[in-house]
Order: structure tokens, then C-alpha cells, then sequence
């Protein structure tokens, strides 16, 4: 006897507008039990909206919804978890001065009365068994690391109602976009896990990762699903062809790595900081790229905010211009032409509530700038060429920088950088992190250009391939410490492979 | 729970404690006698209890200004309905529920303000402050100040009850409740999971509203339970009985270890801070340092305590607001 498996998600006509943009136009989309459907699209075709409506936090204006069988219109984020339908978003939604059961009970929360620590911890226990996650449930979100906390969103998103016969569907929005590759096969194992017992959709930019865990892809562009196809019946290429339209948009921008070796930009020796990394030395050479690799623990990120004086060191020397600087910080890191991209972009690279123009002006306010005044119009005019040669949408200098999506944010933060007169020293920390294909093609350009007008390049890139493709040199670090160094001007035959087992 | 960063900064403060406890003996031995700690734990009744609800508005990551106007009004509103110098009538119980009742609803009123209309609790609270303080000063009126007539009632808060005064006693039992509410109720958990993200607090579907109309309803209605206590303490009525109260019991929290920017700390470490503040200002005053030089002292030795306690979590772009 086959089993047909079962619906759990059925959408009909769903649409939604905002203003007189339509978001999400007529939808239909059916996922049965147990599959595993990509989501794929560039920023601005409707994924969000579905997610918000799928996850209650939108209604649609039309078009019906059922979940397991039942007809469903939900009217708050809760309805939508009370129906079985729980949202592991790209920003992690855990309370992190909590413990990790309390951020699992999601059905006590909205009571009075008093806690029952017994049962919440063994209610949160048996939520991580059913996933296979070992963690204590009474430490706190803040102890615990990136992936561990995404584990502990899934663990909730499926604990829904553990008496709920009815099949969750679990909505995976980008989950691997700040996950290091070591982690992200730690998750790709867990969605293979949460199969058995649940329907997935899974949201990604990065298409190798859709192709891999995905049973089935469904392409969005303009609010609409263009293309619906499983997996094994479409290849990558198909896939980009549908989300930009029709246009192929794999096109490498080729850089020739430099064969001869440039003055030196930055000189690091030794550099060594207690408890984070160790001993630490290389030359970043003007024109030249540095990738700086390694996983979450490895101290590579906290290396670049040191070189940046956003960290300090405790021992070894960073030299500029052949002399080693003392009492380094970041205004003193600026004025040498250093720029730094850091990872948490909302937190660090902007200032949200202030208009494009403004962010852009940080900086570097090159002729926008007599004495202590501002020149407001030469502003202005400095933002909207960088509006203009990054392709920032919309195309209005003016508003705060939080209505931007966040492709479009890093775009203006890096400009921010872009409109020194002149960069040495570029760290970025991330830079694709979260960017659609276009966006992320824009940055990478200026990246390049940046090089070749000089800049020395240190690069935390967010997949090996990208270090493979663009780096003169990769650094592997392991425990705060150099586990290898490869130069690929020399040696071009390195794999994702060899620099993994660099890794761990 | 694991807190090893916590239990560093705590355990930095007990030591500042015993350092000043040190110091003020050898100044004055007089300091470490029985007597006087009895009448430190006199003083800190008040505070202690004001800060069982600072705490809990502060670690939703607002504030509460309204603590000396609300200890005002409902402290005049209760000594003028029990025995007093200017009024002979007694109404018993309902001078406590009405003076209570004041601080309730003062507490309430700006906790609906502050959640339902989005006003900030800075700007609210300075008004019901005020409120409280008018409610004071019209009953104050312009006779003479009301003085308590019922010998038991003025003595109640020196009588001791196990060798320490009953001041101490009636917060201790506001204290211990309020950490059993913090730490065991969905209540006391809520309002942390709000100061940490009012977004995904809104999103996992806590009443947000609700908690934090009940966190500021309490510390207006304990505002009001420490002015009918301090005017106990002092036998008579004054609207400004509860002057200078705000400036212990904010600094207090922020030195136990509640980040003003909320979802941190917690009552137990906040009534530590008002232990220390109150070591300090009895210590000054038992160690002969001129009443002039006190103010300034105290302001001084506050900062460095901040300085201190805040230390050892202090990164280059760790933001301080």
C-alpha cells in the first residue's frame, strides 16, 4: 500500500498590497508532509511578505490559507503558533538574559501565576531530545554560541504543542546567512532530522546550499513564483535565470592576482591577545587580498578588529609605513586609511535613524565640510553619486537608513568608507552577509576596485569558495592561532577540502 | 542558573562593602556596634522597599521618577486620616488603603501612559511625581504639620521584633516577596524578557501592556507603602518627606547591577546597592565629616562606586547610555 503523504500547507490566491505596491500577487503553493521546499528570490520579490503572512504577522488581502486541513486566517503571530506553524528567523528572536527552557515555553508565556521550573525543564529537555540537541536547559541564551541558539529556535519553533498530532511547518528565513560553514553542516544535518516529522521552508540566498537539502525550489520575482520545481529537475543556472528574469546573472568579475610584490600596507607581528588569539603575523600588501579563515572560535574576527584598534592586544606590534604604532584606536586606525566593515552591520557599521546622506557623510566628509560646518547640498551630492554608481533602492538619499533593506544598508556603509579619499587598508568582516545576488555582485565590484586603486584587502569572507575565488593569500586560524597559510599565486590547485581540514 | 560574570560583579560590591565597613570603624568605632547597625537597617527600610519596584520598572529599561512625589501625597493622605495633631478622626484600616491607593493609581495611570501611548516613562513619571507632590501640598493646606497621635504607632518602627526593628521587618517581607515574584512568576520572567526585546517579547505573544501596567502600578503602589512608613519613622506629616529618596534608589539599582537600558539584574543585587548607599551616608555622618562637605562627599564616593562596580565589563565599544 503507498502512503500518500499529506498536505500540511495549502495557499490559494493569496495576495497582498501595500499602498499600490503588490507584495505578494495570487500565490498558490501546496507542501506535504515531510518535504522540504526552497524559497529563493531576490530581495523585493515577495518572500518576506509570504513568510509574514504564513508566520501571522500580515494578513492577506485575499486568497485563502489552510494548515493540516483547516481552513486558517491568522490574525497574530500567535494564532499562526497555535496552528502549528513556527519561524526561525534570520535575526534571532531569543530573549538572551534568559535561560534556554524559558525561551522554549511559548504556550505559558501570555499566563500570570507562578513557574514551575520542574516541568519547564523537562518540557525544554524532551523539546531538544525530539531534535537530538544536547544542551542544558537552564543556561542562558547569552552562554551559549550562534548555532547552539539557532538550534534552540528550531527546538521551539517544533515544540509548539508537543500533544499536537497535527505536522508543524517550520519556516527557515535565511538560517545559515551568519552560520560559519562547519555550522552550517551541523544545521543541514538537523533539517534532515526534522523531516520525519515536519515540512520545511527553507530560505536562502546561497542556491549550492538549496540545491542540497531542498526536495523541491520554488523561485519568487516580482510577488510572483515564477518556478516550481524539485530539485533534482533543476540546475543552479535555472534557478538564477528565474529569479533575475531571464538573464543569466553568474558573471564573474576575473581579477588578476599580482604577481610582483607591492610596499606593504599594514605589517603584523606577533600580535597576540590573552584568550583570543595567539602569536599572530602577516604583511597585507597594497592590491593585495587577505582572507582571513577559520570558524567561529578560531579568533579571526577579533584579529581584524584589533588591527582595526577597535580590540586591543596585549603583546607584538602593527606596523604602518615600516613603524609600529603605539597606543592604536580606531581614530588613529582612520587617519592611516584604515576601514573596517563589521559584521554586525545594524549595530556597528550605522546609524539607523539617520538619512543615507548623513551615513554616507560619516566619516569622511571630504569638500561636505568647512571648519565644524557642513556643507548640507555638497552632502547631498556625494550621497546621490553613491546612490547612483551602487544602484541603491529607492534611489532617496534622504531617508533614515533603517527603511533600507539590508542589502541596500550595506551598500550606503560601505560607501561610507568608499568616499575616503584614499583606503589602505580595507578590513570587511562579512560583507555579503545576507545580500541578494545583485547586491551582493555590487559590493563585491567595489571591493575589487577598491583593490585595484590600492587598498590592501582583509577579507573574513562568509563561504570558503569566496576566499578561494577572490584571495592572493588565505590564512587559515584554528583556536587563535595560524593553522596554515596558502598562497594562491603560487599554488592554485587548493580545495574547500584542504582549507576545512585547515579548520578543525 | 550560571551567572560567573555576575557573581564577579557582586562579589566586587560585598567587598566594597566590607573595605567601608573597615574604614568607617577605624573612624569611628562606634560604627560597628550593634546599635548602630539596628539603625542602619532603620534607615534602609524605606529605600528597600521604594527599590523592590524601581527594580522592576527599570529592568522592563524604563524608569520610575514618581518615588518622592507619590511618598508625599500618600504619606500625608494617610497620617491626616489616622490620629494626628489636626484632625481627631481615626479611620483605621482605610487610611492605609487610601494612601495605598493613591500610589496605585498615580503607578497605574503612568504605566498606561507609558505602554498604551508610547510616552516615555522618563517624561510620565516626572508628572505623576508632581501629582503625588501636589496631592501632598493640598493636604498639607496651611495649617501646622500633622503629627501622629497613637503612641503605638510611632513606636512600631523602632520596636524590635527578634532584635531588629520592625522598619526592617516590613521590607524585608516586601523584599522577599518581590524576588519570589521576579524569579518565580511569569510575571517577574516577563518583564526581563521585555527589557531584553520589547519586539520579540510583542511576537512570542506576552501581554506587554499588561506587565508593564502592573510593574509600574506596584512601584507606585510600594512608593506609597514607604511614605506611610517614613512618616511612621518621623511621627509627622510633610509633603517632602520623601526627598532625596530618588537619588539613593536609582544609583542603588545601576550598583547592584541593573542596566538602565534594561533586561539585567535583579532585586536581590539592587538591595545591596542600597545597603552600600546607606553604609556610606550613616558612615560620613558617624565619622564627623562636616554636613556641608556630606552632599559633595557622597556624590563623590557614589561615582567612584559606579566607576568600580561597572569595570570589569567595559569593552572599547561597549556603549554606555
Amino acid at each position: 500500500m503507498t502512503m500518500v503523504n499529506p498536505t500540511v500547507l495549502k495557499l490559494k490566491d493569496i495576495s497582498r498590497t501595500f499602498g499600490h505596491v503588490s507584495a505578494v500577487r495570487s500565490i498558490s503553493l501546496e507542501i506535504s508532509r515531510g518535504e522540504v521546499i526552497g524559497l529563493v528570490g531576490e530581495n523585493g520579490a515577495g518572500k518576506s511578505t509570504l513568510l509574514k503572512i504564513l508566520s501571522g504577522v500580515e494578513q492577506p488581502d485575499s486568497g485563502t490559507m489552510e494548515i493540516n486541513g483547516k481552513l486558517e486566517s491568522f490574525r497574530s503571530p500567535t494564532d499562526a503558533i497555535r496552528a502549528g506553524v513556527g519561524v526561525v528567523h534570520q535575526e534571532q528572536s531569543l530573549f538572551t538574559n534568559l535561560t534556554v527552557a524559558e525561551n522554549l515555553d511559548t504556550r505559558n508565556s501570555g499566563r500570570l501565576g507562578i513557574k514551575n521550573w520542574a516541568r519547564l525543564n523537562s518540557q525544554a529537555s524532551a523539546a531538544l531530545n525530539k531534535i537530538g540537541i544536547n544542551l542544558d536547559p537552564t543556561s542562558r541564551i547569552c552562554d551559549l554560541s550562534f548555532v547552539d541558539r539557532q538550534m534552540v529556535e528550531i527546538a521551539r519553533a517544533v515544540s509548539i504543542d508537543p500533544n499536537m498530532t497535527a505536522t508543524p511547518l517550520i519556516i527557515l528565513d535565511e538560517p545559515t546567512a551568519v552560520l560559519e560553514q562547519n555550522e552550517t553542516a551541523v544545521l543541514e544535518h538537523e533539517i534532515k532530522k526534522l523531516k520525519e516529522f515536519a515540512s520545511v521552508i527553507f530560505v536562502s540566498h546561497r542556491l549550492d546550499e538549496i540545491m542540497r537539502i531542498c526536495d523541491r525550489v520554488v523561485v519568487m520575482r516580482s510577488g510572483k513564483i515564477v518556478s516550481d520545481k524539485k530539485t533534482s529537475e533543476v540546475t543552479k543556472e535555472d534557478l538564477f535565470r528565474a529569479m533575475a528574469g531571464g538573464v543569466s546573472q553568474i558573471a564573474h568579475v576575473a581579477r588578476n592576482r599580482l604577481p610582483e610584490l607591492a610596499k606593504p600596507a599594514v605589517e603584523i607581528k606577533g600580535l597576540t591577545s590573552k584568550g583570543k588569539f595567539k602569536d599572530i603575523s602577516f604583511t597585507a600588501r597594497s592590491g593585495e587580498i587577505i582572507a582571513l579563515m577559520g570558524s567561529n572560535a578560531s579568533g579571526r574576527e577579533a584579529v581584524a578588529r584589533a588591527i582595526f584598534g577597535a580590540e586591543g592586544y596585549d603583546s607584538g606590534s602593527i606596523e604602518v609605513n615600516g613603524k609600529p604604532v603605539s597606543h592604536w584606536s580606531i581614530a588613529k586606525a582612520v587617519k592611516a586609511g584604515f576601514a573596517y566593515l563589521p559584521s554586525e552591520r545594524k549595530v556597528e557599521g550605522m546609524i539607523a535613524g539617520l538619512s543615507a546622506t548623513r551615513n554616507v557623510a560619516l566619516v569622511h566628509q571630504g569638500d561636505g565640510a568647512k571648519g565644524p560646518f557642513l556643507r548640507l547640498r555638497r552632502l547631498a551630492k556625494a550621497a546621490q553619486s553613491w546612490f547612483d554608481q551602487l544602484d541603491v533602492r529607492p534611489n532617496q538619499i534622504g531617508l533614515p537608513l533603517i527603511q533600507f533593506s539590508g542589502g541596500n544598508q550595506q551598500k550606503i556603509v560601505l560607501a561610507k568608507w568608499l568616499n575616503s579619499p584614499h583606503i589602505n587598508v580595507l578590513l570587511l568582516d562579512h560583507p555579503l552577509r545576507g545580500l541578494d545576488v545583485g547586491a551582493a555582485q555590487t559590493v563585491d565590484v567595489q571591493i575589487k576596485k577598491a583593490c585595484e586603486a590600492g587598498a590592501s584587502l582583509i577579507l573574513i569572507p562568509d563561504t570558503i569558495e569566496e576566499a578561494l575565488e577572490m584571495a592572493d593569500e588565505i590564512i587559515v586560524m584554528r583556536d587563535g592561532e595560524v593553522s596554515a597559510r596558502h598562497d594562491l599565486r603560487s599554488k592554485n590547485t587548493l580545495t574547500v577540502q584542504d582549507i576545512v581540514a585547515d579548520m578543525v | 542558573m550560571k551567572l560567573p560574570t555576575d557573581w564577579k560583579s557582586l562579589a566586587s560590591l560585598l567587598a566594597a562593602i566590607v573595605v567601608l565597613a573597615i574604614i568607617f570603624v577605624y573612624l569611628n568605632p562606634r560604627f560597628g556596634s550593634l546599635e548602630n547597625f539596628r539603625n542602619i537597617l532603620f534607615q534602609m527600610a524605606v529605600p528597600l522597599i521604594v527599590i523592590v519596584g524601581t527594580t522592576f520598572v527599570i529592568q522592563l529599561g524604563s524608569i520610575d521618577l514618581s518615588v518622592q512625589g507619590i511618598m508625599g501625597g500618600a504619606g500625608m493622605a494617610w497620617i491626616l486620616m489616622s490620629a494626628n495633631t489636626r484632625l481627631e478622626t481615626d479611620y483605621g484600616i482605610w487610611a492605609w488603603v487610601v494612601a495605598i491607593g493613591i500610589g496605585l493609581a498615580l503607578g497605574c495611570l503612568a504605566g498606561a501612559l507609558h505602554s498604551l501611548i508610547k510616552v516615555p516613562s522618563f517624561v510620565v513619571t516626572l508628572g505623576t511625581w508632581y501629582i503625588g507632590l501636589g496631592i501632598g501640598i493640598i493636604l498639607y493646606g496651611d495649617a501646622m504639620l500633622p503629627s501622629l497621635k497613637s503612641d503605638v504607632l510611632m513606636a512600631w518602627p523602632t520596636k524590635l521584633t527578634f532584635g531588629l526593628p520592625n522598619a526592617f521587618w516590613l521590607a524585608a517581607v516586601v523584599y522577599a516577596v518581590g524576588i519570589l515574584i521576579s524569579r518565580h512568576t511569569h510575571f517577574g520572567r516577563s518583564v526581563l524578557a521585555i527589557g531584553n526585546s520589547e519586539a520579540i517579547a510583542r511576537n512570542t505573544g506576552i501581554p506587554v501592556n499588561t506587565i508593564k501596567i502592573i510593574a509600574f502600578t506596584i512601584a507606585g503602589a510600594l512608593s506609597a507603602l514607604a511614605g506611610i512608613l517614613a512618616t511612621m519613622q518621623i511621627g509627622a506629616g510633610s509633603p517632602d518627606l520623601g526627598s532625596g529618596q530618588l537619588f539613593t534608589v536609582i544609583p542603588a539599582a545601576v550598583i547592584g547591577g541593573t542596566a538602565l537600558s534594561g533586561g539585567e539584574g535583579g532585586i536581590m543585587r539592587s538591595a545591596i546597592g542600597v545597603f552600600l548607599l546607606i553604609i556610606l551616608n550613616n558612615g560620613l555622618v558617624l565619622a564627623g565629616v562636616n554636613p556641608a562637605w556630606q552632599s559633595g562627599v557622597f556624590g563623590a564616593i557614589l561615582i567612584a562606586a559606579i566607576v568600580a562596580v561597572a569595570r570589569p565589563d567595559r569593552g572599547i565599544l561597549k556603549i554606555a547610555k
